[in-house]
């Protein structure tokens, strides 16, 4: 997303704009949360920090929508266009989002399984930018793109800009369609919602936390892309193996002396997978485990597969 | 509200008591895999990254030490274990600057032990102190409070989770880098020029009670080393080799088998050290090829393509060759 930034950024500024981009870093860690803005104007851009009121907000991870922690939705209202690059459409992310801001779809490729695999994504969303602002032409983008990514060579720029073009096909019935909102003036600054916490000793106010364990809270489970799914009728139980080697401890064992993984915080790095002495375990792609699952567990809808009943 | 009903770490078995023996300080003995505790102590939902090689050392450590343990964690990844109001350890945590973990452990191992003396703390409430750092603090800023925690007789344990670079902040090198990786801040075509630093041997050096290396990958190698420093007092230090996906470019499920690797080909000897004498725990039969371990990893891709470089292959090779034969002469 850094990278798309970077392209947007410099294609605006070969555009004749004024331009500010920047990545915004949590811990680099894989998984986490990754955003970058770009602010464009063809007067001076006099504003800084983080963009809170985006015209434009562009979702590489549709898996983040959801995440709180992520804060995809902020600062969203009914001029802002939210683009997701994912699998399912824009009627659905309308309901599941109940948001007045325009939705659109950046298709996820149907060949792509696991989502941690998202191939020239930063090129695509950068494209995508490119054409729903509709002041980016095409050569342009085209310099842009090959000057951010000169360094990996004329191969990876090739591949590159072949997939960030067909994105330029895929959103040109929405050309122009984000609308450059004003500028923010001073006179409209509103302080944060701060609230005033008297001094306390430290032993108060100090960040101590007196339970143990409390991190089962955080449902690490989210950032899975793929699933491990044990079949019992292959596993020889030999937990000491997966229980032992999956690095977050979260396969616990049950009373009959069996692996059983925990979903909410299995982080999907598959080492079990790769290590399952019978080859026991498989991966699945997430969300289509989640299909399966949402089929199974709604009483009026399809019955799960071999269920002849 | 959270609860947990946990049985005595340590004692944690899920059939049988084969080959087990318990003393009065209820010590199991590891012999096989199957020995390995079936529950673990270290919460889950912690924020390091899917197939972290020093978590999963931690958490088979943690399983072995117990809850009643305060972590004095050097800056580093691990730090990110305990943001408030998350925690996934059930004793103390201090965080401490990146170079004043043992500075740290120091302070609160003489705050226990005042409160023993004074009997505000009983016997059987008393904590073992163990810092955590990565490398980066272990065998560069931290080095020279370790060495003077070694020269006071500190009675803590000592983990460094070795990821052979500052991953937390984007792998630029460390001293624990090995020759020829590619890192944020060595990307030259031959990698990083430098050599990794020998820590083990600079703290053996130290004569303290216990240094040994370990991994995440060889379990059982791990809980006989945790095992046996328990019994001891004094410094007792341990470097355990953190295959790393994000710092070392390769596929998560991988870290297991690259750490075992690691292990085959002899480029990571696990070795104990006690009474001035070093002993090699898993001398590897027929070593493996270390191109093996090194080919599954991005941050040696440049000794395989475009070309395949021999003589830098060779040359990490021959390091390893010359470290065994000196060995096992």
């Amino acid at each position: 997303m850094k990278t798309a930034s970077r392209i947007v950024g410099t294609a605006f500024f070969m555009t004749g704009y004024e331009v500010q981009d920047a990545p915004r870093y949590g811990a680099e860690r894989r998984g986490a949360p990754i955003f970058a803005y770009v602010r464009a104007d063809k007067s001076p851009v006099n504003e800084r920090g983080i963009i809170r009121q985006p015209d434009l907000v562009v979702v590489a991870d549709d898996t983040l929508v959801g995440m709180p922690a992520a804060g995809v939705m902020q600062g969203i209202d009914e001029h802002t266009v939210l683009l997701i690059n994912s699998h399912e459409n824009a009627d659905t992310w309308r309901q599941r989002l109940n948001t007045a801001a325009t939705i659109l779809i950046l298709p996820a490729r149907e060949d792509i399984k696991d989502r941690a695999e998202l191939p020239y994504i930063g090129s695509r969303c950068a494209a995508a930018c490119a054409v729903l602002t509709n002041v980016i032409s095409r050569d342009v983008f085209t310099s842009a793109l090959a000057e951010e990514l000169e360094q990996l060579g004329e191969k990876i720029v090739k591949q590159n800009l072949d997939t960030a073009l067909t994105s330029f096909e895929l959103m040109s019935p929405y050309a122009g369609i984000v609308k450059q909102s004003g500028l923010p003036s001073a006179a409209d600054y509103q302080q944060p919602g701060w609230i005033n916490l008297p001094f306390d000793d430290a032993a108060i106010s100090a960040p101590a936390i007196h339970a143990s364990a409390t991190s089962v809270k955080v449902r690490t489970g989210l950032w899975r892309t793929m699933r491990p799914v044990i079949n019992y009728e292959k596993c020889s139980g030999c937990w000491w193996v997966c229980s032992t080697y999956c690095p977050d401890g979260a396969i616990n064992v049950t009373e009959a002396g069996l692996p059983d993984i925990d979903y909410e915080h299995c982080k999907g790095c598959l080492v079990c997978v790769a290590q399952c002495p019978p080859q026991a375990i498989e991966a699945i792609p997430e969300h289509l485990a989640k299909e399966q699952e949402m089929s199974a567990a709604d009483p009026s809808g399809i019955k799960p597969p071999g269920d002849s009943a | 509200m959270l609860t947990f009903s946990r049985q005595e770490p340590g004692r944690r078995k899920q059939t049988g008591n084969e080959g087990i023996i318990m003393t009065s300080e209820s010590i199991v003995h590891f012999h096989r895999m199957k020995d390995m505790p079936s529950s673990h102590l270290l919460g889950t939902g912690t924020p390091m990254c899917a197939g972290c090689g020093g978590l999963e050392t931690l958490h088979n450590m943690y399983d072995i030490l117990g809850e009643k343990t305060v972590f004095v964690n050097a800056a580093g990844c691990m730090t990110l274990l305990s943001v408030y109001p998350f925690t996934p350890f059930r004793g103390g945590w201090l965080y401490t600057a990146m170079a004043s973990a043992p500075a740290g452990a120091q302070g609160v191992r003489d705050a226990m032990d005042i409160l023993l003396q004074k009997k505000k703390l009983s016997t059987e409430d008393n904590m073992e102190v163990v810092v955590i750092t990565g490398d980066g603090s272990a065998y560069g800023m931290g080095l020279s409070a370790t060495s003077a925690a070694m020269d006071r007789n500190l009675n803590f344990i000592y983990l460094c989770y070795d990821n052979e670079g500052y991953g937390n902040t984007g792998q630029q090198y460390s001293a624990a880098t090995p020759h020829a990786a590619i890192t944020s801040t060595s990307k030259g075509s031959h990698g990083y020029p430098g050599f990794k630093k020998d820590l083990f041997s600079i703290w053996a050096a130290h004569r303290p009670a216990y240094v040994a290396t370990i991994i995440g990958a060889e379990p059982l190698d791990l809980a006989k080393k945790i095992e046996k420093l328990q019994t001891m007092t004094g410094p007792r230090m341990l470097i355990s080799l953190a295959p790393c996906p994000t710092g070392w470019d390769y596929d998560p499920k991988l870290s297991v088998e690259i750490g075992r690797l690691a292990v085959q080909t002899g480029i990571w000897p696990l070795k104990e050290y006690s009474d001035g004498k070093i002993k090699h725990t898993k001398i590897p039969k027929q070593r493996k090829p270390v191109e093996d371990y090194l080919k599954l990893q991005g941050r040696f891709k440049h000794l395989f393509e475009p070309q395949r470089d021999e003589a830098g292959i060779a040359e990490i090779q021959a390091r390893i060759d010359a470290y065994w034969t000196r060995v096992m002469a």
